[in-house]
């Protein structure tokens, strides 16, 4: 939290507000981002687009979230579907500025607009963290872990553009959307288990959200090998349309992984 | 013996179709594990109070329906550390025929450091210790399972939020061996405190009938914790020296 002198307590108030218009403010940019694209119309450079504005303004809305609180952003599930979202639109700046590549915002801004939009119906408190929560693993695991998920959500996009005849761009932007989105869940991991060790006494505990952790991991590890099958080798001439397949519906797997795991099954480890 | 035979598993031990394969019966397997957990908690429940191999030589064997996703699991990791390993095997051959570059070697430092996770995990699995859920009030003496040792909780402090819910918790401890201490130290959440390979957590707390402070503690050893931090440090740097290269095209 805040320090909590008369002058600092005064000022609270009206920070919590602008920090909370600064949430609606981004997601309206995400709104229009959409519209814009599902409409057919696209800027002339993704850095002058309504989801460059969004961006930054989500970003400046989590950092003043994270000196509110006192502690990263990323607790409960308003904080994970709001960090779900910044992460998607930034995977996509990273992987989507390429001309071949732009027409992969068309499914991109929706899939950054819906977590965005799902955090705007729930309760936005801020929250005091829980003391095993209180540690610099808990923002590194976490962070890392989305970002991973954004990269994913990129390779859907990315995926489902080559899949109806985008060309090597998006076929090498959607290796790359599997590769990041692997490194960075993988490192996440790893920050999972040694804080897992510190805090629970084991690296690894037997709960859904953890086999699910390990089926993400098994499965873009075992996606990033498909490209190197050779085609000569009795593998179908589909290869190509089968991972891209593959990392569009490794989306799919996260989903059930971030949101299914916490709904749908009972899980001591979700938010 | 068909000479082919030979030849003919090597290849699919070496191959990246296997691998794909086994990958997708571990998300199976996984998958149906999860849903079986929720299913079944009876059985599952008191997975993490044990270690695995004491705990699926107890219920595993006993109740095979309900815990045969742990089976395809155990298969499919076993196997794709084997396609790891023979792949590793193969290629590291012919690039060291070849032109050795850094590159080229990256994957198969991750294969290896994969190998180091299975096998790390595996000992643990087979020679760690779990002792769950010893209670000691303030004052009061409790035996660790059998270390030989004994817990005695010197102090308990707690801060308790507004709200009602713990801003932070710890206990001073002291381990005995016989009447002579051993070790001493405070335990809190994400501080655990290590001795000889066991590291001891405070899981929960509470007060006594008589209105003493009492602390509950578990008290683990992973004897792989130290081979796959190291193993799973080295997969992470060869992953990020892998995909950092500047001018990488075919990512």
């Amino acid at each position: 939290m805040v320090p909590d002198s008369p002058e600092t307590e005064a000022f609270v108030p009206h920070l919590e507000g602008f920090h909370l218009l600064l949430f609606w403010l981004s997601l309206a940019a995400y709104g229009a981002e959409a519209g814009f694209r599902l409409g057919g119309v696209a800027p002339t450079s993704v850095w002058r687009s309504p989801l460059a504005a969004g961006v930054l303004l989500h970003a400046l809305f989590l950092a003043v979230r994270w000196v509110l609180s006192g502690h990263a952003p990323m607790a409960g599930l308003f904080e994970s579907l709001t960090v779900f979202s910044f992460c998607c639109a930034v995977a996509g700046l990273i992987l989507c500025r390429e001309e071949e590549t732009t027409a992969a915002w068309k499914p991109l801004s929706v899939l950054v607009l819906l977590p965005q939009a799902g955090a705007a119906l729930i309760d936005k408190r801020l929250t005091p963290l829980y003391p095993a929560l209180d540690t610099p693993w808990f923002a590194t695991h976490v962070g890392l872990s989305f970002l991973g998920y954004g990269f994913f959500a990129a390779g859907l996009a990315l995926g489902a553009v080559h899949l109806r005849g985008g060309g090597e761009a998006a076929y090498r932007a959607a290796g790359k959307s599997a590769l990041y989105g692997f490194s960075a869940f993988s490192a996440g991991m790893v920050c999972g288990g040694i804080w897992a060790y510190y805090a629970w006494g084991s690296y690894w505990i037997w709960t859904p959200k953890e086999i699910w952790s390990v089926i993400v991991w098994i499965y873009f590890a075992a996606l990033t090998h498909l490209k190197f099958i050779p085609a000569q080798d009795g593998w179908p001439g589909w290869t190509k349309r089968l991972e891209m397949g593959a990392t569009a519906a490794g989306y799919f797997v996260v989903l059930l992984t971030f949101l299914g795991v916490s709904l749908l099954l009972r899980s001591s480890h979700s938010f | 013996m068909d000479s082919r035979v030979p030849r003919r598993l090597w290849s699919l031990l070496t191959s990246l179709k296997t691998c794909a394969g086994l990958g997708l019966l571990f998300c199976v397997a996984g998958a149906a594990g999860s849903v079986a957990m929720g299913r079944y908690p009876e059985l599952f429940a008191d997975m993490d109070a044990q270690v695995f191999a004491g705990w699926f030589g107890r219920k595993g064997m006993t109740r095979p329906g309900p815990t045969l996703w742990l089976y395809g699991l155990l298969l499919s990791t076993g196997l794709l550390a084997v396609n790891a390993a023979c792949c590793t095997a193969e290629r590291l051959v012919q690039i060291l025929r070849g032109t050795v570059t850094l590159r080229r070697l990256l994957p198969h430092v991750m294969h290896v450091a994969f190998l180091g996770v299975v096998l790390s995990h595996l000992l643990s699995a087979l020679y760690g210790d779990r002792i769950p859920g010893v209670a000691v009030p303030q004052g009061g003496f409790a035996p660790l399972g059998g270390t030989g040792w004994v817990l005695r909780l010197d102090r308990f402090d707690a801060v308790m939020a507004p709200e009602g819910y713990p801003k932070e918790f710890s206990a001073a401890v002291t381990l005995f061996r016989d009447t002579t201490p051993v070790a001493r130290g405070v335990v809190r959440t994400n501080e655990p405190l290590f001795h000889e390979g066991y590291g001891i957590y405070i899981r929960n707390f509470g007060s006594t009938p008589w209105g003493a402070p009492y602390a509950v503690f578990d008290a683990n050893r992973d004897p792989g914790a130290t081979g796959i931090l190291v193993a799973s440090l080295l997969f992470t740097a060869a992953n990020l020296a892998y995909i950092f290269p500047a001018g990488r095209t075919d990512a």
